[in-house]
C-alpha cells in the first residue's frame, strides 16, 4: 500500500456519473465505500485494472433500490409538462373536431394501407427462406443459346448433381429432383380409396440438404431405395387417419410415368405455407430413371439441380469455373451453367436473352413505393391541417413564450401532439387491418394472419413514430419559430410564402392520386383486353380434364362413349397443357438435303384427332388430322406465322425433316392463333400429332352444362377406374394465365381509392379552413353585391389552378409508368388519350366536389352573421 | 412464515452485519462475504440489499467515524433489530426441523 494513499481519487467521470443518478442520502456512505474499495483495489491490481473494476462497480450501483426516485421536484416538473401537454392536444382535437377526425382518418386508412403491403412484402421476402442452410443453397440454372437469343431454364441434366459434387471442391453437397414436367401426379389407391399424389423425385439426400422437418424416419434414409417413399403429415392424415399410422403400409400409386407399389418409409411435415415447391409424397428419383433412362443422361434436361456451397465461395468464381461444364460433358455447345441461390428463384425468377430481369420482385417493389406513397399524401393532410390552423395557434405560442417556454419545449409540444395522434391512428389502422383482413387474403391469395404481429410490432411502432415525426415537424419547426412579440400584437408577416408550401403539397397529393388513376384505368383496361381479345380459338363451354394414369391405351373407346351423351359436341385429346404453351423442338429441317436448319425453337403442341375442330381453330389450306388419312406422327400442321418464317410457297406436302431419322410432311396451315397467353407473341408453330394424349377436351351444348358435365364424369369413372375426375372450363383456365396481374389490377384498385381517398380528405380540410378564414371577407364582398357564384369562384379557383398543376405533372409520368407496364405484353392496349382525359377530368371533378361542399355552405352564408362578430 | 420476507443473500448479509457488530459497515461487510464465499461481490448488491432491509425494518443505521482512505467519508455502521434476530431464528429452526426429519 503506498504511502500517500489518502490522496488517490477514483476516476471522476465515474464519480460525477454517481453523484447523477445515487439517491441524496446515500451519497456520502457509498461514496465512501467505493473510494474505500478502489484504494484496496489499488493495494491489488494495476491503476488501469483498479479504474476498470471501479468503473464497473459503479455501473452496478444502478439499481432501482438505489437510484433517485423519479419523484421530488424533478418529477414533478417533467409530470407536470406531459399532462400539460396531453391535455392541450387533447382540447385541440376537441376544439378542431373536423380537422382531428380528417386527420385520424386520413393518417390510420394510410397506416393501414401500409400495415397491409408491409405484411403482404414481408411475407413475399421470406418465400423458401424457411431453409436452414439457406444462405448456401443455390440452384443451378442453365442458359441455352439458340439463334442469337437465349432461353433460361432452371433444369439441368440429371447427371449434373453428382458430378458437381464429385469434382468441384466448392461443392458440398448436391441434390436432384424431378422438374416440373417430371413430377409424378395421377392417384394413389389404399384400401380402395383413391387420394390425388403430387409427388417429387428426389435423391436420397434430399431431406438431409433442404429443410423439410421429418416427423417419422430417419431422413438419410426414407427414400434411399426405389421401393419407399415418404409422405406429407395432411396427406397421411388423410390417407391413413394419422401420422403413426402410415408407417409401412403399402400403398399402390398409378401417374404417367409408373404404376407401381411403395412401402411408406417415413413422414414429412408439410411445405410450409411460404415453400415455392409444393408436394406431398416424395420418392427416389432411381424411379424417374427406370421408367426413362434420358433422367439420367448427360443430355437429358429431367433434372432441377440443388448444390450445397461451402461457406466461402466466391460465386461468380464459381460459376465462372462451371460455365462450360455441359459443353465438356455433352455434345452440345449451347449450354452455360450458373447458379443463383435457392430463395432468391421465387422473386427473381425472369430472364430475358441469359439476363436476370426482375420477376415477382417487381409487384414487391411496386407496392412498396405505394405504401410510402400513400403514407405520405396522409402525412402530407396532417402536415396541411398544422401549418393552415397556424394562426389560432400562433397565440398560444405567443403566450407560452412571453412566460418562458424555450423553443425546445414548444417543438416537443407539437411533435408529442402530432405523434399521440399518429398512435391513435394506429390503434384504429391495426382495428383496421383486422377488419379487411379476410378479404385482402382474399384478393392477395396469401394467408396472412395477425398472429405473427409480434414480429412486426417493432416496425409498426417505429413507423408510427416516424410518420408522427415527419407529419408534425414542419408545423413543430415553424410555429415554434415565431417572435412573441410580433405574435400576440397579431402580425402574420409570413403567411404567404406558408401557403405556397401548402400548395405544393397539394400538388404533391393530387399528382400520385392522378397516377393512381391512370394506372388502375390502365390495368384494368388492360387485363379486359385479355379477357375479349379474339385469340383464334373458342374456350367458353369447353371442358379439360386429364387423366393421370399410366394406362396408355387407345382413347377411341372414351370418345365413343362420351359421344353418346345427348349434352356432348365433341370430343379431342392432345398431350401435355395447351394454354401453358410450354411444348417446343428444335431440330426441324425443311430444305431438302439439310438438317437443322438454323435450329429455330418452334412451339409445338401434339395434338389427337378432332382437337382442331373442336376448338375451333381456322384451316386456312390443306386439311386437319383425319382417320380417313390415317394421319400419324409423320403428318402436320403449321400456322401461317411457321410457313413464312419457312418461307414456304405451296406449304402443302412440303417434307419437313426432324432429328435424325424421321420425315414429317405439311398437311395443313391454320391460321395464326394465340398460343398462350398474351403475354407471349405469336411465334411460328408446328402442330404435331399424337393420338394417345391424356388431356381430354369436351365441347358442351349451351344450356345443360351441369347436367353434361356429371354425365361426362360418370363415363371417365366407368372408362378410368380409380382415376380422379377434375374438370375446369378452357376459359377459366385462360383466365387463370393472368392471375398475378389480376392479383396487381385488384390491389391496386383498391390501394388508389385509399390513396384518393386521403387526398380529397385533406383538399376537404384545406377548403374547410380557407372559407373559415375568409368568413369576413365573403361577408364584406356579399354586402358589396356579390353573387354567390362570384363567391363559389373565388373559393374554388385556388384549388382549380392547383389541381390542374398536378395533372399537367402527373400526366407525362402516368404515361411513363403505364407504357413499361404495359411492356410486359406482346399484345396490349394503345394508351389514347382519353385515358389520361378521364384520369384528369375525374381529378378535377373530385376536387370540385370536395371543396364545393365547404364553399357552398360558406357563400351562402348571410353576412350579417360574419361581420357581427367583430 | 411471517410475511415479510428475507431473501437468501439477504439472510447472509444480516448474519453477517450481527457478526461484525460495531465494524458493521459497507466495505466491511462485503470483505467478510467475500472470504466467507469465496466469491467476488460488488459494492451494490450489497448495498441495495442492506438498504432493502432497511426499509423491511430488520436493519437500524447510523452514521460512525470518517477515515482517509474514504476521502473524508463517513461508514454507516449497521445494526440488527430485535425482528431481524426473531426472524433468523425461526428460519434456523425451519431448516433444522426439515434436516431433522430428512434424517
Amino acid at each position: 500500500m503506498s504511502k500517500n494513499s489518502s490522496h488517490i481519487t477514483p476516476p471522476k467521470w465515474s464519480t460525477r456519473l454517481l453523484r447523477l443518478f445515487l439517491r441524496g442520502q446515500y451519497l456520502e456512505e457509498i461514496q465512501g465505500d467505493l473510494e474505500e474499495v478502489y484504494h484496496d483495489l489499488l493495494g491489488k491490481y494495476s491503476k488501469s485494472k483498479a479504474r476498470r473494476i471501479y468503473h464497473l462497480e459503479v455501473l452496478k450501483l444502478i439499481r432501482p433500490s438505489l437510484i433517485r426516485k423519479f419523484s421530488g421536484s424533478e418529477k414533478l416538473n417533467n409530470f407536470g409538462m406531459f399532462k400539460h401537454i396531453l391535455l392541450i392536444s387533447i382540447r385541440s382535437f376537441q376544439r378542431h373536431k373536423t380537422t382531428f377526425l380528417i386527420n385520424l382518418l386520413g393518417l390510420s386508412t394510410g397506416l393501414a394501407a401500409t400495415l397491409l403491403i408491409l405484411l403482404w412484402v414481408q411475407d413475399e421476402r421470406s418465400v423458401d427462406t424457411f431453409h436452414e442452410k439457406n444462405d448456401h443453397l443455390y440452384w443451378v440454372m442453365s442458359n441455352f443459346s439458340i439463334n442469337n437469343d437465349v432461353n433460361t431454364w432452371n433444369y439441368t441434366s440429371g447427371k449434373l448433381a453428382e458430378a458437381l459434387l464429385n469434382n468441384f471442391p466448392e461443392v458440398k453437397d448436391a441434390v436432384r429432383v424431378g422438374n416440373d414436367f417430371f413430377r409424378p401426379r395421377g392417384t394413389i389407391a389404399f384400401d380402395e380409396n383413391y387420394f390425388e399424389a403430387n409427388g417429387l423425385f428426389a435423391s436420397p439426400n434430399f431431406f438431409e440438404v433442404m429443410t423439410y422437418e421429418m416427423l417419422i424416419g430417419d431422413p438419410e434414409k426414407v427414400i434411399a431405395d426405389k421401393g419407399s417413399v415418404t409422405i406429407s403429415d395432411e396427406y397421411a392424415q388423410s390417407i391413413f387417419g394419422s401420422i403413426e399410422n402410415a408407417l409401412g403400409k403399402t400403398i399402390s400409386w398409378d401417374n404417367r410415368i409408373f404404376s407401381k407399389e411403395f412401402i411408406v418409409s417415413g413422414v414429412f411435415k408439410a411445405p410450409p405455407k411460404n415453400a415455392s415447391i409444393r408436394f406431398n409424397i416424395v420418392l427416389n428419383y432411381e424411379n424417374l430413371v427406370e421408367a426413362d433412362e434420358w433422367a439420367d443422361h448427360w443430355n437429358g434436361g429431367y433434372a432441377q439441380t440443388y448444390l450445397l456451397l461451402k461457406q466461402d465461395t466466391d460465386i461468380d468464381a464459381f460459376n465462372a469455373k462451371i460455365a462450360d461444364y455441359l459443353t465438356i460433358n455433352t455434345d452440345s455447345d449451347r449450354f452455360q451453367l450458373f447458379v443463383q441461390q435457392y430463395s432468391k428463384n421465387y422473386l427473381y425468377g425472369k430472364y430475358e436473352s441469359g439476363i436476370q430481369t426482375g420477376g415477382r420482385i417487381d409487384n414487391v417493389r411496386l407496392f412498396t413505393y405505394i405504401a410510402i406513397f400513400i403514407l405520405a399524401i396522409a402525412c402530407i393532410n396532417f402536415m396541411n391541417l398544422s401549418t393552415a390552423q397556424a394562426s389560432k395557434k400562433l397565440k398560444e405560442v405567443g403566450v407560452k413564450k412571453a412566460i418562458g417556454a424555450n423553443r425546445t419545449a414548444l417543438i416537443f409540444q407539437f411533435l408529442s401532439e402530432s405523434i399521440l395522434l399518429s398512435i391513435i391512428a394506429l390503434v384504429v389502422a391495426v382495428g383496421l387491418v383486422m377488419l379487411v383482413l379476410p378479404q385482402f387474403n382474399h384478393i392477395s391469395g396469401k394467408e396472412l394472419t395477425l398472429i405473427s404481429w409480434k414480429e412486426y410490432i417493432l416496425p409498426a411502432l417505429s413507423l408510427v413514430l416516424l410518420t408522427g415525426f415527419v407529419a408534425g415537424s414542419y408545423p413543430a419547426f415553424y410555429l415554434s419559430r415565431f417572435k412573441p412579440v410580433t405574435v400576440l400584437k397579431g402580425k402574420f408577416s409570413n403567411l404567404r410564402g406558408e401557403e405556397w408550401i401548402r400548395k405544393g403539397l397539394v400538388i404533391v397529393q393530387f399528382s400520385l392520386s392522378v397516377i393512381f388513376i391512370i394506372g388502375v384505368i390502365v390495368i384494368n383496361k388492360q387485363i379486359d383486353f385479355t379477357q375479349k381479345k379474339s385469340l383464334g380459338y373458342d374456350r367458353e363451354a369447353i371442358i379439360t380434364f386429364r387423366e393421370a394414369g399410366s394406362d396408355y391405351s387407345n382413347p377411341q373407346p372414351f370418345f365413343n362413349e362420351l359421344m353418346k351423351i345427348p349434352g356432348v359436341l365433341s370430343t379431342a385429346n392432345m398431350s401435355g397443357d395447351f394454354l401453358a404453351a410450354d411444348d417446343n423442338n428444335s431440330g426441324f429441317s425443311w430444305i431438302e438435303g439439310t438438317e437443322d436448319d438454323d435450329n429455330h425453337l418452334f412451339d409445338s403442341p401434339k395434338v389427337g384427332f378432332n382437337f382442331i375442330e373442336t376448338l375451333g381453330l381456322e384451316i386456312v389450306e390443306g386439311r386437319s388430322f383425319s382417320r380417313d388419312f390415317n394421319d400419324g406422327v409423320s403428318s402436320i400442321i403449321l400456322n401461317e406465322a411457321a410457313v413464312e418464317y419457312m418461307e414456304l410457297e405451296n406449304p402443302i406436302g412440303t417434307k419437313i425433316g426432324w432429328g435424325d431419322d424421321r420425315e414429317m410432311e405439311v398437311i395443313g396451315v391454320v391460321k395464326d392463333f394465340q398460343y398462350g397467353s398474351l403475354h407471349k407473341k405469336i411465334e411460328p408453330l408446328i402442330i404435331q400429332f399424337r393420338e394417345r394424349g391424356k388431356q381430354y377436351f369436351v365441347k358442351l351444348r349451351p344450356g345443360s352444362e351441369q347436367e353434361t358435365i356429371a354425365q361426362v364424369e360418370k363415363v371417365f369413372q366407368d372408362v378410368f377406374p380409380g382415376q380422379i375426375f377434375s374438370p375446369s372450363l378452357l376459359a377459366d383456365d385462360y383466365k387463370s394465365l393472368y392471375d398475378s396481374e389480376n392479383k396487381v389490377a385488384d390491389l391496386s384498385n383498391y390501394m388508389a381509392a385509399i390513396a384518393i381517398i386521403v387526398s380529397c380528405l385533406g383538399l376537404f380540410g384545406l377548403a374547410a379552413f380557407t372559407a373559415e378564414r375568409k368568413t369576413k371577407e365573403i361577408g364584406i364582398r356579399k354586402t358589396l353585391g356579390a353573387s354567390q357564384l362570384i363567391i363559389f369562384q373565388l373559393l374554388t379557383n385556388v384549388f382549380t389552378k392547383t389541381v390542374a398543376i398536378a395533372i399537367l405533372i402527373s400526366v407525362p409520368i402516368g404515361y411513363y409508368i403505364a407504357n413499361s407496364w404495359l411492356q410486359n405484353f406482346a399484345y396490349s392496349i394503345e394508351l389514347s388519350w382519353w385515358i389520361f382525359a378521364i384520369a384528369a377530368i375525374s381529378a378535377m371533378l373530385l376536387a370540385w366536389f370536395t371543396v364545393g361542399i365547404q364553399t357552398i355552405k360558406a357563400a351562402r352564408q348571410n353576412p350579417v352573421d360574419s361581420l357581427r362578430a367583430e | 412464515m411471517k410475511k415479510t420476507k428475507l431473501g437468501e443473500f439477504e439472510e447472509l448479509v444480516l448474519l453477517t452485519v450481527i457478526v461484525l457488530k460495531e465494524d458493521a459497515y459497507g466495505v466491511e461487510i462485503k470483505r467478510e462475504l467475500e472470504e466467507r464465499l469465496k466469491e467476488t461481490l460488488s459494492v451494490g448488491s450489497i448495498q441495495s440489499a442492506l438498504k432493502r432491509m432497511e426499509e423491511k425494518g430488520f436493519l437500524k443505521s447510523e452514521f460512525g467515524e470518517a477515515t482517509a482512505v474514504r476521502g473524508g467519508k463517513r461508514k454507516r455502521i449497521y445494526t440488527a433489530t430485535p425482528l431481524a434476530v426473531q426472524t433468523l431464528e425461526e428460519i434456523k429452526e425451519v431448516r433444522t426441523q426439515l434436516w431433522a426429519s430428512i434424517a
